[in-house]
């Protein structure tokens, strides 16, 4: 096993060195650097020509001054010793990485997270709906998703979900076409995928469309837009569901105790709404951490109380929706701070560009809700995307797996569905998914290049297309390695990853 | 079972509509805006969308020369003798203001030229230190080279701007007041008004530098200055001074230390938050004229322009100056509460003919046969198809775009007029001439001469000139060998092309840039043109100090220049900048490098 994780780290090395070097040299020949000086008329510019020559090494032919530029990066194994250069307004390029790494990940980390949640959700809804309409319907519309250019999608987006809905927000009254027509698409949605004979689906879709519609309109004719809040009546009732949901997916309905258990966490979460309400108040982000650890800790403890013949059943349910309503909690905190935020940003609370608010003076909730103001936008974005590799994967392996004899070995014998379809298909469907999920970490670092123009964020992507349309080679030589170092690693990890979640590929060393 | 489910989806329905009445926020007593806003007259925040991410308090370093970096720190936080008149452009005379309630400068003598600059008393920066005559010497200092050696061995300062109209100086006078310095010129220099210009505190640069404070700095200077132009080695204390103002300044984050971004214009830098915004509040030991009239200025980083029209329509930022294209102006003319501002940028596009190169344009071709290549070349100006270019390229954006028909002088200038009317322009009509092209070429006796045309063939403007340009040029029986090439810049001076497209940027205001291009030694002379009438009178102009006088010479220049077939000028490209209603006190489009920032001290928000 070391050697072959030597071996290919190995391999690895000299990838990345051939790879910088092609970089390196791409770069150089993707333009002139000299070029804003060339077409000025100011009477000093031999001079800057000479200064920028000088900064860059520009008469030193590219392929030798690559090694200039290697001969700084190999110091990065040695910790502090790092030189990757500086860019032309003379920033060391370590130092520009250190500020676009954390940037690039707020951006991505979410949409990737998201991405995978739903996408594999979707997923295995529609491998066990195959060929029905809903399949269809959701293959249509992801890779609708999928083959639209981002730059296109991010503007529509702000367009609608920025400008025209901030201008909603002036006056949040919802007219009553937009009322039917929620109604009509959330009716259609929900049929398609519960499903089931047609008389139904009929009550499905009569149920939904008008309980969507309703609530739309009750919504808009309360202000509800603008002076949002869920309240401890909607916290409980949505944490009932919650707990209901959950525990029937992970326990089985039958598992009283894992269901009680839920219960308990959710009516322990109320009380500590209003318990903690003051500390809430004035609420930091390591509180807010230390909390959520708590509220799941606290499920878990509920969990084991009530003990049974599968205790860790029951803590898992119980933790799992201790989380959740913690999070709700927080989401009806953050809406009390939302009125204040809107003045603040003179009633456009959401944002297209950047990732806050520059001066806004607030607590925790109001920059808190700034933040999300200005990533929901682009996550939007990047996850619409990304969601349909993820639907097709988590499909077609959920299918494969749904064939096997194993399967049809544990319904032979009569477990119920949910158990086959949980326990068995679900998780070795998830293998290969570890060795997607891990190529798209190694990707993540590097940025949505276009996304971060298009957003301006100033993460790994902008500091690459910044430096490519400068000519500047030092911080995309810098952004190439950070990305590289990242897809090898993580390659290899989810190699490793792949032979320890299936025995059948493990290697014999 | 259906009578279970049926009453469970009643029952889930009537929670439901209980459970909403009780959740909404009621609307609490509505904050009273929040910090940001200010009830009181004036005041407000302004969000200015720029394209460039703000890397130093020092703008005139070669790194620190970006744009964006005198836009934050020049024009808010340094107050001076005068500025740019940013309106004056569009009015067609361009100009320079004066701020006496900083100081005063007279011309003390024409002949040998001497200017006194006096600041006021009781002009501060904002860490009470007055701004005297070491702040003064030290900006001289730096934008004169004079410390530079003159063999080149020794370089102190990396100074980015042009130091050959301050280093016709000596070191300065400096007056018994301490507040005021006389500058002596060997010759007169045409361009003095804009060549001095605020610099670094040097209390500041003093001490950073380990000296004790600015007079000491000052007394390092008044040593040096003889001593320096001629020495082989580093001064060591001069060369710590040098290095801190080299690279002391350059920042991405606000730093630590508030010396270091002292200002003595009305803003002061209050945050900056790495690449993406820098805020500027009122300086509240500013004393002058040019008060600050809002309570913020943040200046947001937008790279990409559709992004930063978006941000225009959702009001995130309240003005901005993106690349002009179609597309971005159909953009925002599709938003309500916006004013645009269009107007032309100081570039302009040309294509300009190689004589020293053994092409077809060049008299050593045909054996020193000077009218020969003289009529090639008309031959081919003739052809080219300036009026198509111009509705191809920038009547798109700017619906009264006309030809530009003058080397020196743009249109809004008075004496374009003047010059068009008689510098030989009316030759070249916008139209081609296929049939006068021929003649001339059947006159030369030439039969279709090879013309390797170069140009940036990542621009798509010059791409479609260029096309243009070659289907025109090859009716009238020239052969067009395309030299569309991306590295384009780096073959300018070496000769391996006959005719290229491309663009001059101005810096503006003076006239040091002609001697440049139509000198024969000039720098930017790529095309071996040399005429010795030009050459003296260029020579000339950069001496005038009479504005009046400097447009006459150049009006002889103009038709010299049309008169050797030199080239033509196409058009001035368009620039914009969109302002939403809220704000005042921006009106014009600028085109110097300062933008809209020229008068940052007039600009209000109402609310």
């Amino acid at each position: 096993m070391t050697s072959y994780v030597l071996r290919r780290l190995g391999v690895s090395l000299l990838i990345l060195l051939g790879a910088s070097f092609l970089v390196y040299q791409l770069v150089a020949l993707s333009g002139d650097p000299l070029q804003e000086f060339r077409e000025s008329t100011r009477p000093n510019k031999e001079a800057l020509m000479a200064q920028r020559t000088a900064l860059l090494n520009l008469d030193v032919p590219a392929p030798v001054r690559y090694f200039l530029w290697l001969g700084g990066a190999v110091k990065c194994v040695i910790p502090g010793q790092c030189d990757l250069g500086v860019t032309l307004q003379g920033q060391p390029v370590t130092q520009a990485l250190g500020s676009a790494i954390p940037s690039t990940l707020q951006l991505v980390a979410a949409a990737t997270v998201l991405a995978i949640v739903v996408g594999i959700a979707i997923g295995i809804v529609t491998a066990l709906r195959q060929y029905s309409a809903l399949d269809y319907g959701v293959t249509f519309l992801t890779f609708l998703f999928f083959s639209l250019p981002v730059f296109w999608v991010a503007v529509l987006l702000k367009e609608f979900g920025a400008i025209r809905f901030n201008d909603f927000l002036a006056d949040p009254s919802v007219p009553i076409t937009t009322v039917v027509v929620v109604g009509l698409v959330s009716g259609l949605v929900w049929a398609l995928i519960i499903g089931g004979d047609l008389r139904r689906r009929l009550i499905t879709f009569a149920v939904a469309a008008v309980a969507a519609g309703g609530v739309l309109w009750y919504l808009g004719a309360t202000q509800w837009f603008r002076y949002p809040g869920l309240g401890p009546a909607l916290v409980a009732v949505t944490g009932v569901g919650i707990a209901i949901g959950l525990s029937a997916l992970i326990a089985g309905s039958q598992n009283r105790r894992a269901l009680y258990a839920s219960l308990v966490t959710v009516a322990l979460a109320l009380v500590a709404m209003f318990a903690l309400r003051p500390l809430l108040d004035r609420a930091t982000f390591p509180l807010i951490l230390l909390l959520g650890v708590l509220a799941v800790g606290a499920g878990v403890l509920v969990g084991y109380l009530f003990g049974g013949y599968d205790r860790r059943q029951s803590m898992r349910v119980a933790g799992l929706t201790s989380f959740l309503v913690a999070g709700l909690v927080m989401l009806d905190r953050f809406m009390i701070a939302w009125p204040s935020y809107f003045t603040q940003v003179r009633g456009r609370p959401i944002a297209t560009i950047g990732s806050e608010t520059p001066g806004l003076g607030g607590d925790f909730w109001v920059s808190g809700l700034d933040k999300y103001t200005h990533l929901v936008l682009p996550t939007l974005a990047l996850m619409l995307i990304s969601l349909a590799s993820y639907t097709r994967y988590s499909r077609a392996s959920m299918l494969e797996v749904m064939g096997q004899d194993y399967v049809r070995t544990a319904r032979a014998k009569g477990l119920p569905e949910r158990v086959v379809v949980v326990r068995h298909a679900f998780r070795n469907a998830l293998i290969p998914l570890a060795t997607i999920v891990a190529y798209d970490i190694g990707g993540l670092l590097g940025g949505a290049v276009i996304t971060e123009n298009v957003f301006s964020f100033k993460g790994m992507g902008a500091l690459f297309i910044n430096g490519l349309s400068h000519q500047d080679p030092n911080p995309v030589m810098g952004t190439f390695l950070v990305v590289g170092i990242t897809a090898v690693v993580f390659n290899l990890l989810a190699d490793l990853a792949y032979s320890a979640l299936d025995p059948r590929v493990r290697v014999k060393a | 079972m259906k009578i279970r489910r049926a009453s469970l989806a009643v029952a889930l329905f009537a929670t439901g509509a209980l459970v909403l009445s009780a959740c909404a926020n009621t609307p609490q007593d509505e904050p009273d805006g929040g910090s940001s806003a200010s009830a009181g007259a004036g005041g407000g925040t302004l969000t200015v969308a720029e394209t460039n991410q703000f890397s130093s308090f020092n703008p005139n370093t070669s790194n620190g020369n970006v744009d964006i970096n005198s836009k934050i720190t020049t024009y808010p936080t340094r107050a001076w003798f005068n500025y740019v008149d940013g309106s004056s452009f569009a009015a067609g005379d361009p100009k320079v203001q004066k701020d006496e309630s900083f100081g005063t400068y007279e011309v003390v003598s024409e002949d040998p030229f001497s200017v006194k600059y006096t600041v006021n008393e009781g002009v501060t920066w904002s860490d009470g230190e007055p701004v005297d005559a070491d702040d003064l010497v030290f900006a001289w200092a730096v934008q004169s080279g004079h410390y530079n050696s003159e063999s080149g061995d020794v370089t102190y300062f990396d100074y980015a701007g042009d130091s050959t109209t301050l280093g016709l100086t000596d070191f300065p006078e400096i007056g018994e007041d301490g507040r005021s310095i006389t500058l002596n010129y060997s010759a007169p220099a045409a361009d003095w008004e804009v060549a001095f210009a605020a610099e670094a505190p040097a209390h500041v640069v003093a001490k950073k530098a380990g000296l004790a404070d600015g007079q000491a700095l000052l007394d390092l200077l008044e040593a040096q200055a003889d001593v320096a132009p001629t020495a082989t080695a580093d001064n060591a204390e001069l060369r710590a001074v040098a290095d801190f103002w080299n690279t002391g300044y350059d920042s991405t984050v606000l730093p630590s230390d508030p010396e270091l971004y002292l200002s003595s214009g009305p803003y002061i830098v209050s945050d900056v938050v790495e690449n993406q915004s820098v805020t500027l509040v009122p300086n509240e030991k500013y004393t002058g004229d040019l008060k600050a009239q809002l309570d913020t200025i943040i200046m947001r980083t937008i790279p990409d322009a559709t992004a930063a029209v978006q941000a225009l329509g959702n009001g995130e930022v309240d003005v901005i100056s993106p690349q002009s294209s179609a597309d971005t102006l159909t953009a925002l003319k599709a938003l309500d509460g916006v004013t645009l501002h269009q107007g032309d940028q100081l570039a302009y596009d040309h294509i300009d003919l190689t004589f020293n190169n053994g092409g077809p344009f060049d008299p050593a071709t045909y054996g020193g046969d000077a009218a020969k290549a003289q009529k090639v070349r008309e031959a081919f100006l003739k052809t080219i198809p300036r009026q198509q270019i111009l509705d191809a390229i920038i009547t798109p954006q700017k619906d009264d775009a006309q030809i530009l028909n003058s080397q020196l002088f743009v249109p809004a200038q008075a004496s374009y007029e003047d010059s068009v009317a008689a510098n030989g322009s009316a030759d070249y009509p916008g139209e081609p001439d296929v049939e006068g092209a021929k003649q001339l070429l059947a006159e030369a006796g030439v039969t279709s001469p090879t013309v390797r045309v170069l140009y940036n063939v990542n621009n798509p403007n010059r791409v479609n000139a260029y096309t243009l340009i070659a289907a025109s040029a090859t009716q009238a029986g020239f052969v067009i060998d395309d030299q569309g090439d991306a590295a384009w810049g780096s073959r300018l001076s070496d000769g391996t092309y006959d005719a290229a497209i491309f663009g001059w940027i101005n810096s503006g205001i003076g006239v040091a840039g002609v001697p440049q291009i139509f000198s024969t030694t000039g720098g930017g002379n790529y095309n071996g043109y040399s005429n010795s009438k030009v050459d003296e009178l260029a020579a000339k102009l950069v001496v005038t100090l009479d504005t009046d006088q400097q447009a006459q010479i150049q009006e002889e220049i103009d038709p010299l220049i049309f008169a050797d077939a030199y080239g033509l000028p196409l058009f001035q490209s368009v620039g914009l900048d969109a302002v939403g209603d809220r704000v005042s006190g921006i009106d014009d489009y600028n085109p110097n490098q300062a933008g809209v920032w020229w008068n940052v001290w007039e600009w209000t928000v109402n609310d």
